[in-house]
């Protein structure tokens, strides 16, 4: 068994590594914690998550800016890489999928890849559309996936509003489905307009949001179900 | 009682000189959906065709009183003429800007590049000469007439993967230099064909190098030396604008030799007033598209005296102006500036 001492080392190894945008380290790190026998879950969320909070921590204060927080994600990805094949079970207390992207006339997807490393990390199973999403494309791939939820995102205004189609006819077709928008024009306002269940501010609270809304989805199908038992 | 025309006002603007107030125009993007449904066009049309362009351009001047007019509409013609292939959205009735399909510089690897001899004879530069052209003739007389080229370091976003171009820049900032320096080459040129067509202004945009994105410190180090090699080479009034959180390098941004700046509403122009003095040409800062479009007249009429008093010395969105401006919140912003008086 791994001594305490040991499993704190590595725990403090990982998310050092991802701090400081070390990819090398990093997968040393996480290959040693698989070696002496740590559990990758641990190793995964008491590692490289909490670095990359603090990683998150250090560009709201401006410490870091977005090419910084680009190399600690592929520091946080060549750990996860090694762990992840590894991991039992995610103890989140939910699982769901997703499908993410950015959408047609957009580009940018900076945003998009931080929060899908975050749905990475959580064990969602996540299908990325990556951008300039042609808006029906999303409705398409949530009905052939079935998935719990839809993430879009815009990094301009001129295409933010395309999000509102999408949204209607996602809640058309589907009225269960649980959908998260995020971008740098977007605000809370703009989610309550649109009709969105959720609007990300950044990576850490799309995960938070995206975990709450899956479950309240879940309880709603488990009681739906019930009442159909009885 | 002067009869000033809109463009003698600009002039008069960049030539630093006192005015009653400051004039509204833009550097950026002004089509609006108004003017494209009285000229009958498609949005994603307009983009290549000068006649077409040229018409759009002037309608928001000849509808709203708008007192510049500027082509083009995307942000794709240097990316383009470097052999860049763009979509312009032709099967959409949606407003979708050209973007760039296909990059030039797929990887680290493929970083050198050649830069064609006849950049300015590729792709669109033709077309925009053409249309600046047009444009002089329609209301040259009466409007400023302008136009803008993209930043080296944000055309270096459209022809490379973005994602590359940050890590790099803080990995191997040399590496991106020597881009940034034959991207600036680029753009002086493209900016002299704007010059002889007959253009008034000149705005570069450097959005890609924000403070919400890059650090103060590599854009002084890395980005500020190209911004400056360029506006030493422009002979007509320049500006440069910068989106997103600017206040921590509009001191930068004066440095570039650029005649004016232009930040957006998350710019403190109050302070940034206090920084750079009285002198200075700082363009802003009303958020075109939570204000002009969203926002209901009186909103507009608020946000707009908010910036006069905040003391812009052009009353200049943020952002390119958004098309589907309700027009009696463009008639609201015309009439709110022509009635203030410094």
């Amino acid at each position: 068994m791994v001594t305490e001492e040991k499993k704190k080392e590595l725990l403090a190894k990982l998310r050092t590594a991802v701090i400081s945008y070390d990819e090398d380290t990093s997968k040393e790190a996480a290959q040693e914690a698989l070696d002496v026998g740590m559990d990758a879950n641990d190793a995964i969320f008491n590692g490289l998550v909490s670095g990359m909070v603090e990683v998150g921590k250090m560009f709201e204060a401006q410490e870091y800016f977005v090419p910084e927080l680009l190399m600690c994600a592929d520091a946080l990805y060549a750990g996860l890489d090694i762990l992840k094949p590894h991991v039992k079970q995610m103890d989140l207390g939910v699982k769901g999928s997703v499908v993410i992207g950015t959408v047609e006339g957009d580009v940018h997807d900076i945003g998009k890849n931080i929060v899908k490393m975050m749905f990475d990390v959580a064990g969602f199973t996540v299908y990325d559309l990556g951008r300039d999403v042609p808006l029906d494309k999303f409705v398409q791939e949530q009905l052939r996936t079935d998935s719990d939820l839809v993430c879009l995102s815009a990094m301009m205004t001129t295409t933010m509003t395309g999000m509102k189609k999408v949204i209607d006819d996602l809640r058309a077709k589907n009225p269960n489905v649980k959908i998260m928008i995020g971008g740098a024009p977007v605000s809370q306002d703009v989610a309550d307009k649109y009709g969105a269940d959720g609007y990300a501010k950044d990576a850490t609270n799309a995960l938070k949001d995206a975990i709450n809304m899956i479950a309240s989805l879940k309880k709603m199908k488990d009681e739906a179900e019930t009442r159909k038992a009885k | 009682m002067t009869t000033m025309t809109a463009r003698e006002r600009v002039l008069k603007l960049f030539a630093g000189d006192e005015l009653d107030r400051p004039p509204c125009f833009s550097g950026m993007g002004n089509v609006t959906t108004e003017g494209l449904k009285a000229l009958n066009q498609k949005f994603a049309a307009t983009h290549l065709d000068a006649r077409m362009m040229a018409a759009a351009a002037a309608s928001t001047y000849k509808l709203f009183g708008f007192e510049g007019a500027v082509a083009p509409f995307d942000l794709c013609i240097e990316a383009e003429a470097l052999g860049c292939e763009i979509n312009v959205y032709a099967h959409s009735e949606d407003l979708l800007y050209p973007t760039i399909k296909k990059k030039l510089i797929h990887n680290e690897a493929e970083m050198d590049i050649a830069i064609p001899s006849n950049v300015t004879e590729r792709g669109r530069v033709p077309l925009m000469v053409e249309t600046i052209q047009l444009l002089k003739k329609d209301i040259g007389s009466e409007a400023a007439v302008g136009s803008y080229v993209l930043g080296p370091f944000t055309l270096a976003g459209q022809i490379m993967e973005l994602n590359d171009l940050l890590k790099l820049s803080f990995k191997k900032p040399d590496k991106i230099g020597r881009l940034l320096d034959q991207l600036s080459d680029v753009i002086i040129q493209v900016a002299g064909q704007y010059e002889k067509a007959g253009v008034d202004y000149i705005t570069v945009r450097e959005m890609g190098a924000t403070s919400d994105v890059l650090s103060p410190r590599v854009f002084k180090s890395l980005i500020l030396p190209y911004l400056k090699k360029i506006f030493e080479k422009i002979a007509v009034p320049s500006v440069l604008h910068i989106c997103g959180k600017t206040n921590d390098i509009v001191p930068f941004m004066a440095e570039s030799g650029a005649k004016a700046i232009s930040v957006d509403q998350k710019n403190d122009v109050a302070e940034t007033r206090k920084k750079l003095g009285p002198r200075a040409l700082v363009f802003g800062n009303y958020d075109p598209y939570n204000v002009l479009v969203a926002g209901t007249p009186d909103l507009v009429r608020q946000t707009i005296r908010k910036c006069m008093d905040d003391g812009v010395s052009a009353v200049w969105p943020g952002c390119d102006i958004w098309p589907t401006v309700p027009p009696e919140n463009f008639t609201a912003m015309m009439d709110e500036v022509r009635k203030y008086r410094r």
